[in-house]
């Protein structure tokens, strides 16, 4: 299983991705979408953790440019802003939120569920 | 304070002069002194519909009084010359009986006071008012005499009245007493002998026929009609004045051959006339004046009542205006106060929503900025804790993953403050599901049951039997009730009471009460406590945020919230919530 986890905090995804790496995850960093998009065209992902505010594309752009390239990739948003909302924005309606700070082991638990979700 | 409409429908009256200055409101009324409103509305409405009124009975009332004054003056001038006419009458026909005698009768038969006694009572038959005659000779003695009196001999030649008649054919003296101590008046005719020495026939005349002639004339106790000689003494009784021969301070009226009507200058208030007349006889003058005083009150009476009850009809009037005036004024200032107030207190709410829309948006802003950091640092203490755990040769020192574990919360909880923040300004899905009020209110208690075992905090709850489980946004009403309950364990002291009451306000509200005998709220903060950051806790105990998140949850909840509150004494908090809440975008 790879992980992607995208956010322009870099030393919080660089931490986030050394936890989950003692965690036995294997996850890569990119600080922007565009580097994301690049190391996706090398790399078959199976989850990205995206941030949904960033500078240039945001979260939900990055996800569909995503999607195009790798099409069974599962999503997991991270956001700053306690809650969004949701009323009637239908793209956003499916996805799973994350507020933070995180709680690694709530991380944890939603990636397992996204891969594996019948467990 | 929040007023809740009902407080507002309740209309006070003269709320505008006795309402409480609230500073947070003053600021958005339209007008800022009523009172001084009111009594110049009074002022106008009194001067322009009581002027005319006030005017009109002015006019009317000087026309009283003229007409009054023509009236009086005609009237005096009637009685005047009427009984000028009869006291000249009578001087003049006795005058002329004497001038008749001594033109018939020769002096030998005059001086003979047996003739002459004839003479005089041929005269009282015929006239009346005759007293005695006498005939005086050039040297002033009597020569004879006919009447009651004993006064043969005497010698007059040294009294005025005889050089004043020797003088001219005719003469009439004032009222004197004379020899006699009796008033009386002298007339005299001259006429010459056979030797052409002059002689006097004098009589003396009873001046009470000149009285009776004069007080004829008299109307009533208004009126005062009396005889004066040229120096102001009065030659017959009068009303004002006093007896015969009383000196009067009359000023003597200038001469005039005719009646004559003055309003005298020094009279005070110009309450009565003076008609006068000069009397003289076609041969002679006389040292009369015949002097009539007449009150206004004798005519004015009917006029004087007339405009009277006029004045008091209208002076009613006036008052029932006054009444009515100020009735109406004041139910229109109160009436335009009460739309300010209210219009007032809408805009203060406008305000107050208006700040908490600000600060909510501020505060997403500042929780966001503060949410990159704290996820960082969650991270990095997170990844230091796991070293710790995963590293192959784990190092068992409790002491730092305590101090981490401390660090770890501390973020937790500023993330839990800054999730607040944001649940104050988003809005989130109302997620509504049936609420058992008591069992809500039996959790939040149960948090504190250490405290109220060690403050000795007596606890009620008081919920009615017929309140109904209420549909609403559970975790919303949990934050309200945990926010108030808390406040309530916070203010109150050792051994106080919280008494929670839960009533149904039928058809669909029910009222939670949580009263507390804690140390209260001062006045003007309880205007402040909805506004975002405002908090009288001590630092690190509150962050301002608890009762306006509040307000706004009670706002999300489609209820009301009220506060009332004294200091020393303890708040009440009461929270209005419907039965059922009605989703946003169906209401």
């Amino acid at each position: 299983m790879k992980i992607i986890l995208v956010d322009d905090e870099t030393k919080f995804i660089n931490m986030l991705a050394r936890r989950l790496s003692l965690r036995g995850l294997d996850a890569d960093v990119a600080y922007s979408g565009e580097q994301a998009l690049e190391k996706a065209a090398q790399t078959r992902y199976d989850i990205a953790v995206l941030d949904m505010k960033m500078p240039g594309m945001s979260g939900l752009a990055l996800k569909n440019k995503l999607l195009k390239k790798l099409p069974d990739i599962k999503f997991i948003f991270v956001t700053g802003h306690g809650g969004v909302d949701k009323n009637g924005n239908s793209d956003l309606s499916e996805e799973i939120f994350l507020a933070k700070p995180l709680n690694i082991d709530t991380l944890i638990d939603t990636i397992q569920q996204q891969i594996h979700p019948h467990k | 304070m929040i007023r809740t409409p009902q407080m507002l429908q309740k209309q006070e009256w003269l709320a505008f002069l006795f309402h409480r200055h609230n500073a947070h409101l003053a600021s958005f009324h339209t007008f800022s002194n009523y009172p001084r409103i009111w009594i110049i509305s009074i002022i106008i409405l009194a001067v322009t519909s009581l002027s005319p009124l006030v005017m009109a009975t002015f006019i009317n009332n000087r026309l009283i009084h003229k007409s009054v004054d023509s009236e009086l003056v005609l009237q005096t001038d009637r009685v005047t010359s009427n009984a000028k006419r009869s006291v000249r009458f009578f001087l003049e026909e006795r005058l002329n009986a004497l001038r008749f005698v001594v033109n018939e009768l020769p002096y030998y038969s005059l001086i003979d006071n047996e003739h002459l006694t004839k003479i005089l009572i041929n005269l009282k038959l015929g006239f009346g008012g005759f007293t005695d005659l006498s005939i005086i000779d050039s040297d002033g003695s009597q020569v004879a005499y006919a009447g009651p009196f004993n006064l043969e001999g005497k010698n007059y030649k040294t009294q005025s009245w005889f050089k004043q008649s020797m003088e001219k054919d005719n003469f009439i003296s004032e009222v004197f007493t004379g020899y006699r101590d009796v008033p009386h008046i002298i007339i005299a005719v001259r006429s010459q002998n056979a030797y052409g020495r002059y002689y006097l026939l004098r009589a003396t005349l009873d001046t009470q026929r000149l009285m009776d002639t004069v007080l004829s004339y008299k109307s009533n106790f208004h009126t005062d009609i009396f005889l004066i000689n040229h120096t102001g003494i009065l030659q017959t009784p009068s009303t004002n004045y006093g007896k015969i021969f009383t000196p009067t301070q009359i000023d003597i009226p200038a001469f005039s051959d005719t009646t004559q009507v003055i309003t005298p200058e020094n009279n005070k208030d110009k309450s009565y006339v003076v008609g006068y007349s000069y009397i003289a006889t076609e041969a002679v003058t006389t040292p009369f004046i015949l002097m009539v005083h007449k009150k206004k009150s004798e005519v004015m009476g009917t006029w004087l009542n007339l405009g009277k009850t006029f004045n008091w009809i209208i002076g009613f009037c006036c008052l029932v205006m006054m009444v009515i005036i100020t009735l109406v004024s004041t139910y229109m200032v109160n009436q335009l106060f009460l739309a300010d107030q209210s219009k007032a207190e809408t805009m203060l709410k406008m305000e107050q929503s208006q700040q908490l829309a600000c600060i909510g948006q501020l505060s997403a802003g500042i929780a966001h900025e503060i949410n990159n950091p704290l996820a960082l640092i969650n991270e990095t203490t997170g990844y230091l804790k796991d070293l710790y755990h995963y590293k192959d040769t784990p190092r068992d020192d409790k002491e730092i993953i305590e101090l981490l574990n401390d660090i770890l919360e501390a973020v937790s909880r500023c993330g839990t403050i800054t999730s607040q923040l944001l649940g104050f300004v988003r809005q989130f899905d109302v997620q509504i599901s049936s609420v058992n009020v008591e069992q809500l209110i039996t959790g939040i208690l149960s948090f504190h049951k250490k405290e109220t075992e060690y403050k000795g905090i007596h606890v009620t709850t008081a919920i009615a039997p017929d309140v109904p489980d209420i549909k609403t946004d559970r975790g919303k009403l949990q934050q309200i009730l945990l926010n108030l309950i808390n406040n309530a364990f916070q203010a109150i002291e050792v051994n106080g009471c919280l008494d929670i009451t839960v009533s149904h306000l039928p058809p669909n509200t029910i009222s939670i009460e949580i009263k507390d005998t804690g140390c209260g709220i001062s006045e003007e903060n309880l205007q402040r406590i909805h506004e975002p950051f405002f908090s009288t806790k001590k630092e690190r105990k509150g962050t301002g945020l608890g009762l306006s998140i509040t307000y706004g949850l009670v706002k999300k909840l489609q209820g009301s919230i009220r506060v009332e509150s004294s200091e020393g004494v303890g708040t009440i908090f009461t929270v209005t919530l419907p039965v059922k809440l009605q989703k946003e975008d169906e209401a």
